[in-house]
């Protein structure tokens, strides 16, 4: 029984149809809004099922001079990585594979789908998908920090008051917290944080202002140029599932709480919260920014976001 | 197992590729008014690809100048199967007004078989609009046709 409850949560919902409906519907929504706020009618919200099919039917070109294996196997790594992640977050108290220290097994694994675009991008041996990686290596360069220095702010936030003032990077006792005292973000000290993280999420899943590394009119989008079929059509859906799994993780650190206690309505508030989320972080970044260069990228994240986090983690030492 | 969903997708989702000749750039400007708001394609999916690796139906325009000849032939070998070559404008088919020049080796059905042509210097954006639209179906028959 227990296996057979394991195998469906790995499967059904936090794993990977959950995933890849969620994250597919989600682009799509995304798009539907961008078009609107444009005066587009836009695609319909269904449009990244029709591309991720049509790509799965088209030929898949392994270029000439590519390292074959590592070109084929790195969309694949990505995705297994997105899901895994997928399963360590809660959404409300419900949390099949919680264990001691989810957040870092998170934060580990959130990098993996950009080591994953590094290696099919090296492999593909393009120029344009060299200049592609490098870029995005700025990209992990510039946003980690300010991510990791936002997480401590609430691990220590959370441990001062569960865990006798020891940092806590378990993601359901964050929850429990929440579910105790409210959400997150309603903190003072917390509130920095807040910003930064809401920051963070479009340099993490590369949209607009920061789509440095795929660059659609500027390098033919990186690491992929040399992709076609069904690979490309795994990595156009790594990009909606990570949008996805970072709102999730978003809605998790900063807006959960006790929930209902029923799964499905639950789950049913996690993804009007994302939507939300995203609409903000996102869609609306997307619609009034033009792309900023490489290291204006770099300068922006350890200026502004890199400050509020540390503001934020010296008013959590502080008590307030 | 998937057959009618791809069919499907293909139907709703073709990207473009847009492959300029030595175009003398109206037939350009006229493909991208296609994709802003007032006559927004991105509604019938389709959507500007970078790479040829990604396109399903390529857009050539202009005559074909000897500089573009040997790019052309590598740009559209690169493309995944199945494609759709479009012509957009005059000149792909008779290179128009550039016809008999020392650098123009068009038309352009003298390296690939064409598809569907649009015609017009520069053509509407309606006219490229039912273009491409048709051009969606020939790629439904070549998805068929390569089973």
């Amino acid at each position: 029984m227990e296996l057979l409850k394991t195998i469906l949560y790995i499967l059904l919902y936090p794993g990977l149809i959950y995933c890849v409906i969620g994250g597919l519907i989600l682009s799509g929504i995304d798009r539907k809004l961008l078009a609107r706020m444009q005066k587009r009618i836009g695609p319909p919200i269904l449009q990244p099922f029709y591309d991720f099919f049509k790509l799965l039917g088209k030929e898949t070109i392994v270029p000439r001079n590519a390292a074959k294996k590592a070109f084929l196997a790195a969309p694949v790594i990505g995705l297994i990585s997105l899901i895994t992640v997928s399963l360590f977050i809660p959404v409300f108290k419900f949390s099949p594979f919680s264990t001691y220290a989810d957040l870092i097994v998170v934060i580990y694994l959130l990098t993996i789908p950009a080591v994953a675009l590094i290696v099919g991008g090296s492999a593909s041996g393009s120029p344009y998908a060299g200049v592609g990686i490098s870029r995005e290596m700025v990209a992990i360069i510039s946003y980690e920090l300010p991510m990791v220095v936002s997480l401590l702010a609430i691990a220590k936030k959370v441990g001062l008051a569960l865990n006798n003032g020891v940092m806590t990077f378990s993601l359901a006792q964050i929850v429990e917290y929440q579910a105790q005292n409210g959400p997150l973000f309603t903190k003072i000290s917390i509130i920095p944080a807040f910003i930064a993280m809401l920051l963070v999420i479009p340099c993490k899943v590369g949209s607009l202002p920061f789509d440095i590394a795929e660059a659609e009119i500027e390098i033919c989008e990186g690491p992929l140029v040399e992709y076609s079929g069904a690979p490309l059509a795994i990595f156009k859906l790594n990009h909606a599932i990570k949008m996805l799994v970072m709102t999730s993780l978003f809605v998790t650190l900063f807006l959960s709480g006790a929930g209902t206690g029923i799964l499905v309505v639950d789950a049913l508030i996690q993804f009007i919260l994302i939507i939300i989320v995203m609409f903000f972080s996102i869609t609306l970044l997307k619609a009034i920014t033009a792309r900023l260069r490489v290291e204006q990228t770099l300068k922006f994240y350890w200026t502004y976001p890199t400050a509020l986090a540390f503001l934020s983690l010296i008013l959590v030492y502080f008590g307030l | 197992m998937f057959e009618k969903l791809i069919e499907k997708g293909l139907e709703k989702s073709a990207w473009l590729y847009h492959l300029n000749t030595g175009s003398c750039n109206g037939c350009d400007i006229e493909l991208v008014s296609v994709i802003t708001p007032r006559y927004d394609a991105e509604r019938f999916g389709f959507k500007i690809a970078g790479s040829p690796r990604h396109a399903d139906i390529i857009v050539v325009s202009g005559p074909i100048t000897s500089q573009s000849r040997d790019r052309l032939i590598r740009t559209l070998a690169q493309v995944p199967d199945p494609k759709v070559v479009v012509s957009l404008g005059s000149c792909p088919r008779s290179c128009n007004v550039f016809n008999g020049s020392y650098c123009v080796e068009g038309p352009l059905d003298k390296y690939t078989p064409i598809d569907v042509s649009i015609a017009g210097c520069p053509p509407k954006p309606e006219a490229i609009m039912a273009g491409l639209v048709r051009a969606v179906e020939i790629l439904k028959e070549k998805r068929r046709a390569m089973k």
